[in-house]
């Protein structure tokens, strides 16, 4: 791992977290549902539990009566920027590591674009910007044995759980060392020995089947594991998705889905992708618990997750998270997303997930100013010597183009990652002949 | 040796490995107590529990994936498709999460799609087609196509075993209509090895899975009359045995490209292909395709015998090209 002191500490904010603790205060999770009954936390009118603390009210609308048409916002958007919600799970170190890597997130993200600026990157490159807190924070909730699958927007997740900025980077200008060697691009890439990130592919939804069947691995070998990964309200209108949450819904596999709510689906407004007004009311659908939470506020994304990798690790199934936040620039570097109204994005400026949880430790006292620019320039420096090994890797050779298209000659071993416990029989009988009738003669 | 169906040599196929190896298990729809629309789980959820014959929702996409997630943490999923028409559910977890996840990203997926496929059986068009040409056509996939009860229980047995994915494709017509002497435990076929089915001299037939008892009927038909046909069983579609092709063309100087599937992109264009590119001058003919129509499978008797390759076809076309 790049940096293994802070993987460590990343995967040590869970275990960290005393049990007793979480069983106290998450009222709520004691029967295995995201908290409801804490102070303060209101239900959307389905009884779904919504965590935030402003609910704000707003929809866009298309307008077709003048030369172009186009897209307005409608509603009230002058309400203040709400407060961070108390976390009932990070200590004071924790929040401060969760910020280090949200800061970590972000400025590798610039690197990103000044790398393409600088036509150091091959294709675009996709920003999570406005997304932090989501990825990080619910990324710092796992365990250390538990698994992950990344979309485009999550690679603050990839840094949390112990890849470098420099695979990214690599990943992006299609270098020999890059995960995949310049086999694939962006966050497509992964690693099931050590770090335990399942590779998104372009195509939306397919991971959710494909986390439930982590899980259903793993509690074959007699594991209970959380399989964290995030879907867009884009990305959720496929139909692979509804099978994947549903199977895991009906094996209660350990399943922790995010429904990273960011309003815009390349530029198709949430408007035109659903007609329900809270995602997470889908989990009603799925028999299984469902949460809206502000996804721009770090502690309300690692309290959900934490409760959710909990529930999983008890092996009472899947959750649902709906996190609301905004994606903040455009689908990709190039597009430059002009099709949001601004408006829409100054109030989504002004509660920009870094800014928020900056204040919030400062006004905890728990970070100084002195501090802040000190761990700034920390990361900044990091940073660059991440970029500079990144650019410094060769181009692949172009004969390897040929090679791993099927596992072969002894390149891998295949075999039971948690070794398997259980019996592997139920009786000592042989096989006997079928006489059944059958579908067709 | 005792005998076996082709259904029945699967079974055991699947049992033995079961047995042998904890890491492998069933995942598909109505395998469980209900033991499979075909049967060939039948009585395995009693024998191995529900743990390791697991019943999903009617879920392709599901299952497929999860097979593949399971398969990413060492285990050896056998997913069923109730009908291989229904792999088209699936498409794209096949195609873009499972076959390519070797080459982009390092993960072995090996798990086996297994399933029964073909005509014959007058299932109309969604319970009777070969879907294997989307699969030969996506590298990381191998696929396998056996014709009788000792082959299919060697390669379900080498599918179980293999690193990567394999489409296992069961032809339903065969399932309890042949029956063979078939080896017990501890033996295997290996994927990507042809057989000849019959020796012969004068021409080959180059074919797979139920055709190759029609190339069968038609090489005793036509032996009558002096023709010595060689059969070659592919086994395995991808990868392809290049040197058993060739070997017999060179041989025999003539051949015939037979398939159920359909002409048009089926596997005669690319056997004609490789036969092209290792045999040319080898050829005192040309070659010959016999294929099912470019149709979707047709429901009613009378239209299905038309659709398929029959035996008649194959001794016309046979005579046709001995004379030449």
């Amino acid at each position: 791992m790049p940096t293994k002191s802070k993987s460590q500490k990343a995967s040590g904010t869970k275990s960290a977290a005393p049990k007793s603790l979480a069983k106290i205060s998450a009222n709520g999770a004691r029967n295995g549902r995201p908290s409801a009954k804490s102070a303060g936390v209101r239900t959307n009118e389905y009884g779904i539990p919504d965590w935030r603390l402003e609910q704000p009210e707003f929809e866009i609308v298309e307008i077709s009566s003048g030369p172009e048409v186009h897209y307005e916002i409608k509603g009230k958007l002058s309400a203040p920027v709400p407060p961070i919600r108390e976390s009932k799970y990070l200590n004071r170190n924790q929040h401060l590591e969760l910020y280090r890597w949200m800061l970590m997130n972000r400025r590798m993200e610039v690197a990103l674009e000044n790398l393409y600026k600088q036509s150091k990157v091959v294709g675009g490159v996709y920003f999570g910007l406005g997304q932090e807190a989501c990825s990080c924070a619910s990324a710092c909730a796992l365990g250390p044995e538990d698994w992950f699958a990344p979309m485009i927007r999550n690679q603050g997740a990839q840094l949390v759980r112990g890849f470098h900025a420099r695979d990214i980077m690599m990943q992006y200008m299609a270098k020999a060392d890059s995960p995949t060697k310049g086999k694939d691009g962006t966050s497509h890439y992964g690693d099931i020995e050590k770090r335990q990130m399942v590779s998104p592919i372009s195509m939306l939804g397919d991971l959710l089947p494909v986390m439930a069947g982590v899980s259903l691995g793993a509690r074959l070998q007699g594991k209970e594991l959380a399989c964290l990964t995030w879907i867009g309200d884009g990305g959720q209108s496929t139909g692979v998705s509804y099978e994947g949450i549903n199977f895991a819904a009906v094996r209660k596999l350990g399943l922790v889905l995010i429904i990273e709510s960011n309003l815009w689906a390349y530029s198709t407004p949430t408007e035109y992708q659903v007609a329900v007004k809270d995602l997470a009311n889908r989990a009603i659908g799925y028999g299984i618990p469902g949460v809206i939470i502000d996804g721009t506020d770090a502690c309300q994304v690692y309290d959900a997750t934490y409760e959710a990798v909990e529930r999983a690790h008890r092996g009472e199934g899947p959750t649902l998270i709906e996190a609301k936040l905004m994606r903040m620039k455009g689908h990709a570097i190039h597009d430059a997303a002009a099709y949001v109204p601004k408006e829409m994005h100054e109030y989504w400026r002004k509660r920009d997930c870094i800014d928020r949880f900056r204040k919030y430790l400062f006004d905890k006292k728990w970070l100084t100013q002195a501090e802040d620019e000190r761990l700034s320039a920390e990361v900044d420096k990091e940073i660059d010597a991440e970029r500079a090994v990144a650019e410094a890797s060769p181009m692949p050779e172009p004969h390897t183009a040929a090679e791993g298209v099927y596992c072969e000659d002894g390149c891998h071993e295949v075999r039971p990652k948690y070794g398997i416990r259980q019996k592997a029989r139920r009786s000592e009988g042989k096989l006997k002949e079928t006489e059944a009738a059958i579908h067709f003669k | 040796m005792p005998q076996a169906t082709y259904l029945e040599a699967i079974r055991q196929g699947l049992w033995e490995e079961m047995e042998s190896d904890p890491t492998v298990f069933c995942i598909g729809e109505d395998i469980g107590v209900y033991g499979g629309a075909f049967k060939v789980t039948d009585g395995f959820v009693h024998h191995f529990g529900p743990q390791r014959v697991i019943d999903t929702p009617i879920a392709e996409s599901a299952i497929v994936g999860a097979a593949f997630g399971a398969a990413l943490t060492g285990m050896r999923p056998v997913a069923e498709f109730q009908f291989m028409d229904f792999i088209g559910c699936a498409f794209n977890q096949i195609v873009n999460m499972v076959a390519k996840s070797h080459y982009r990203w390092g993960a072995p997926a090996p798990l086996v799609l297994r399933g029964p496929c073909g005509g014959g059986v007058h299932g109309g068009p969604f319970h009777s087609q070969n879907p294997e040409m989307h699969f030969v056509h996506t590298p990381g996939m191998k696929v396998v196509a056996p014709a009788t009860p000792s082959d299919a229980k060697g390669l379900i047995k080498s599918a179980i075993r293999d690193n990567n994915p394999v489409l296992f494709l069961e032809h339903k017509f065969l399932y309890r209509r042949i029956k063979e002497e078939v080896p017990e435990n501890g033996y295997a076929v290996p994927i990507g090895k042809a057989r000849v089915h019959r020796q012969g001299r004068n021409l080959s037939i180059i074919t797979y899975a139920a055709m190759v008892h029609t190339a069968q009927e038609a090489a005793d038909a036509l032996a009558k009359e002096g023709i010595e046909v060689e059969i070659l069983d592919l086994r395995t579609l991808f990868p392809l045995d290049r040197e058993a092709i060739t070997q017999t063309v060179k041989k025999t100087n003539k051949v015939i490209l037979l398939h159920e599937d359909t002409r048009t992109g089926g596997l005669a264009g690319e056997l004609a292909a490789i036969i092209n590119e290792e045999a040319f001058d080898d050829l005192d003919g040309p070659i010959v395709r016999i294929t099912a129509l470019d149709t979707p499978v047709p429901f009613s008797p009378p239209l299905e015998h038309f659709f398929l390759p029959k035996v008649e076809d194959v001794v016309r076309e046979a005579k046709k090209l001995h004379a030449y």
